[in-house]
């Protein structure tokens, strides 16, 4: 193996490095348009009029549409709730209201100043315990009428977007039978993904066909989604996906691409639209914020009976993925650690805030920093040494999590222990001692979505890969899918080419989420070059006279073992072939199929399954400053297992990116919430980490080789962040000798808990 | 924009003179990317905050968004696109290749000028003055790590 395990460069890296790579805000056509969103100033409030008058004949402009002016029906990934425009009522602070189509964005701007607006508004439903208080005013009153997708089930009354009760029978008799109830409430805020290339779309119509041009993780759900809010076939879509100046989940769904596109249509010319950073800080999917309470039935010798598991989450003012967060709890308790019998009830609710949305470890950031945090304040209320109690609860292989799935790997996690405390020995400091320690585990998820790869053997010999997978930054594309490809057929990495994402093109592809990329999307280039290969082989054989069995392909050479004058380049195999049997291609498909689990359990998820599971352990080392109550971060060791490594560089990176984001998350990062509205508006109030935020960070890679995955390779982007709130939380618990159970854990927060 | 509003300026941008008529609203960055076409220095937050449209003006890293195009007149522009030499990468993108410090590479570009900057001003800086140097430049992808060790590489390559 050579492509395999090696640091190869990205094959965008140098047109990013140039100042050449084109992403979507560079996107300019001739004779386009701009055009600008009238967003809701106001958080909640009916609305009573709607002028357009003067903005119509502002100067430039040449169009201006409101909600009655297109099919604004209500749409939806689950529940479809989201209309494109509000029309009755607002629900939320930026929701779009009107568009504005000129010549110059300053053009469109200006007349936007001139649409008159009367909203009577009303008291904002502003958190999720508003929302569900007994007499709260509905935030959609006709929430009774939505349809959902495909008329799925979903579990819903009021402000109650989703609720999964998972619930055996046998809990309340463990709690009966516990020496002690450990209870803990555990609080996180938002989180703004804070990409830096805005949101934006260019939109042409021509000929029945609309093509979007995006900077976008996930083109094919983009197209899905165009086509439910446009009203036209999925067909009648064309998505072009350019480079992604970041996404971290923010660019999975629909942003300003179908605003774009019903202009374009009624203009009969070209439409670019890019949001504003206020508008992207106003109308960002976040993180949801979240609150967990945990109960836990304990028995004086650490064996855990039962837990009591209670998540609520903000969905905003629209369902977007909720209802499939939902189920996300049930694999975040009971999975890893032995705790008997658990009843999980997770409840999203609508607010008047911005809709919440996908952010890289959705959900699990804060589910593993309660369930870590609480696995702490089980092991002080018994007096037993955190990690040692951590490890005395942890399961076997063949545990099964809440969902009936068994983990065959779970072991994996003590070897994790085990390395981490080979680097950092643990070692408990006394409580309160300003120096402290935190561990955390976690079991996560590579996402099974499915992808599609053709794989054509030009006649030169290089090798182009076609599929609509997109590289939002990880190199999952332009590393991963080409090194793969390179080992499997035996040519040097630099003569692999991967397409842009264009749905025209390319098979269906999940996307750049949960990891997925190398695994599912990787698979499907692996077993496409391997028919490519074999097709290669085949013919070689026959121009050399030699048997099949004798070939090896190495370096674009294709020869007989051991005998270097019997010997083909791969372009001349490719040239023979394409003009006497035809070009070599080959096409693949896969997607994960769902692990064995009990469907009596799941009854209502709409994630019913864990996908090839990776299994990680951090652990950190913190001193707070009694004075300022600053935390410093000393160290920081990761034990995480990737299957395979396909290029370790790439995967460093995704460790510390995914670490910066998680302490962003855990110390600094704020998206407060007053009244319905932001407080932070700006980059600088965000508190997003900087170069000198960063500790030094020690990572250790298992390889435990995934048979279903391209040379074993499961998903590694994502985990990083996932334990970081939990070990940080724990370590400054630890501390300053008091839980501190919500974050961001501010200066303020660690010199009360001194108090 | 009426000619009556417009303000000429002389500025070199990556050794090459320019005679332009901006407007009094213009920023610097507008003038490079839509003037220009030098499309390399990237639009963020036009708001001075994320430091993605960093160049280099008489040899100091500025946020091109915040800075009108008529204060330009007599000024050094550099960008990212005046960094190679042809074909060839400049000592610092090399590194930042090899040491995979490009992920998204939205923030690339106005982090090689404000790394660019550092070099020239301090050839063997300390990891601690490389990340201080970075205070301006938000990267939400990297974590930082990469970049600092490419800068330190260039700079160790460099030393005699
Ligand atoms: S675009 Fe200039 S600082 Fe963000
Ligand atoms: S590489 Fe994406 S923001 Fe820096």
């Amino acid at each position: 193996m050579t492509a395999i395990g090696a640091n190869l460069p990205r094959s965008d890296g140098e047109a990013k490095l140039r100042g050449d790579a084109v992403f979507g805000v560079d996107l300019a056509v001739p004779g386009m348009l701009h055009a600008r969103l009238l967003r809701a100033p106001v958080p909640a409030g009916i609305i009573r009029r709607i002028d357009t008058a003067a903005a119509a004949t502002s100067p430039g402009v040449r169009d201006v549409v409101i909600g009655a002016d297109v099919p604004n029906q209500r749409t939806g990934l689950f529940i479809f709730d989201t209309p494109c425009f509000a029309t009755d009522y607002v629900a939320y602070e930026g929701e779009p209201i009107a568009a504005v189509l000129a010549d110059t964005p300053e053009q469109a701007e200006a007349a936007i100043g001139k649409i008159e607006l009367e909203i009577d508004e009303q008291t904002p439903v502003a958190t999720p315990e508003q929302a569900l208080a007994p007499n709260a005013r509905p935030v959609h009153p006709s929430w009774a009428k939505f349809a959902t997708a495909g008329g799925i089930e979903i579990a819903r009354k009021g402000n109650v977007v989703a609720e999964i009760v998972s619930d055996p029978g046998d809990v309340d008799a463990a709690f009966a039978r516990a020496d002690r109830v450990v209870e803990g409430f555990y609080r996180a805020p938002r989180q703004y993904q804070a990409y830096l290339e805005p949101r934006m779309a260019l939109a042409t119509y021509q000929a029945g066909r609309y093509t979007i041009q995006v900077s976008h993780q996930y083109p094919f759900r983009l197209r899905d989604r165009m086509a439910q809010v446009l009203g036209v076939p999925k067909s009648a879509l064309r998505i072009v996906g350019h480079h992604i100046g970041g996404g971290f989940g923010a660019k999975l769904d629909l942003g300003l691409e179908a605003f774009a596109a019903l202009l374009a249509r009624r203009a009969g010319r070209p439409v670019r639209m890019v949001n504003t950073a206020e508008e992207e800080r106003l109308t960002a999917p976040c993180r949801e914020n979240a609150t967990v309470r945990i109960r836990s039935a304990v028995r004086d010798d650490g064996t855990i009976l039962a837990q009591d598991v209670e998540v609520l989450f903000d969905s905003g003012a629209y369902a977007n993925n909720a209802p499939a967060m939902a189920s996300i709890p049930m694999f975040m308790f009971g999975s890893i650690y032995r705790v008997g019998t658990a009843r999980i009830r997770a409840r999203t609710a609508y607010t008047n805030t911005a809709p919440t949305g996908a952010f890289r470890g959705v959900s699990g950031t804060y589910l593993v920093f309660a369930a870590e945090r609480h696995m702490d304040d089980i092991a002080n209320e018994l007096g037993r040494d955190r990690r040692e109690f951590r490890l005395a609860s942890l399961a076997d292989d063949g545990h099964r999590m809440l969902n009936g799935q068994a983990l065959e790997q779970l072991s994996i996690l003590r070897r994790a222990f085990d390395l981490v405390e080979q680097r950092a020995p643990w070692t408990e400091q006394g409580r309160g001692a300003l120096r402290g320690v935190g561990i955390a585990a976690i079991v996560w998820l590579t996402n099974p979505a499915p992808g599609q790869a053709t794989v054509k053997l030009n006649e030169d010999g290089g090798l182009m890969v076609v599929t609509a997978a997109t590289d939002n930054g990880s190199g999952a594309v332009t590393i991963g899918l080409r090194q793969i490809a390179a080992e499997c057929l035996g040519l040097p990495v630099e003569q692999v080419v991967v397409t842009m994402p264009d749905t025209d093109v390319a098979g269906y592809d999940g996307g750049s989420q949960g990891s997925r990329t190398t695994h599912v999307t990787g698979r499907a280039v692996h077993d496409a070059t391997a028919e490519v290969r074999e097709t290669v082989i085949d013919k070689a054989a026959a121009m050399l006279e030699a048997a099949k069995e004798d070939l090896v392909i190495e370096d674009g050479i294709v020869q007989v073992a051991g005998v270097p004058d019997m010997r083909l380049s791969l372009a001349e195999v490719a040239m023979a072939a394409t003009f006497s049997s035809g070009p070599i291609a080959a096409t693949a498909s896969y997607a994960t199929p769902p692990p064995p689990h009990d469907p009596e359990r799941t009854k209502g998820m709409l994630f019913a399954t864990w996908p090839t599971p990776t299994y990680h352990v951090h652990l950190a080392e913190v001193t707070v400053d009694p004075v300022t109550g600053q935390v410093t971060v000393d160290r920081y060791v990761i034990a995480q297992e990737v299957g395979r490594t396909i290029n370790p560089d790439a995967v460093m990176g995704q460790i510390h990116g995914g670490l910066a984001q998680g302490l962003g998350y855990a110390l600094w990062e704020r998206v407060d919430i007053d009244g319905g509205r932001y407080v932070q508006r700006s980059f600088e109030t965000h508190g997003l980490p900087l170069a000198c935020d960063m500790p030094a960070v020690e990572a250790v890679l298992m390889e435990h080789p995934e048979p279903a995955g391209p040379y074993g390779a499961k998903g590694t982007a994502e985990p990083p962040i996932v334990p970081v709130a939990a070990v940080i939380a724990n370590a400054v618990s630890d501390a300053v000798g008091a839980p501190i159970d919500e974050i961001p854990i501010t200066p303020e927060a660690v010199l009360r808990a001194l108090d | 924009m009426t000619a009556d509003q417009a303000i000429a300026i002389r500025c070199t941008v990556n050794g090459e003179e320019h005679t332009l008529e901006v407007g009094p609203g213009e920023t610097l960055l507008q003038t490079l990317r839509d003037r220009l076409s030098l499309t390399g220095t990237k639009e963020g937050c036009l708001e001075g905050e994320c430091g993605a449209c960093t160049v280099l003006v008489d040899d100091l890293p500025v946020d091109a968004c915040i800075l009108a195009a008529a204060a330009m007149d007599g000024r050094r522009i550099r960008t990212v696109e005046g960094l190679s030499t042809g074909e060839r990468l400049a000592p610092l993108q090399q590194a930042f290749l090899d040491h995979a410090a490009v992920q998204c590479g939205f923030c690339t570009p106005g982090v090689l000028m404000t790394l660019t900057a550092l070099l020239e001003q301090r050839p063997s800086p300390s990891p601690e003055e490389v990340a201080a140097a970075l205070a301006g430049n938000l990267c939400r992808c990297t974590g930082y790590r990469q970049m600092i060790d490419a800068l330190l590489a260039v700079a160790k390559e460099a030393r005699p």
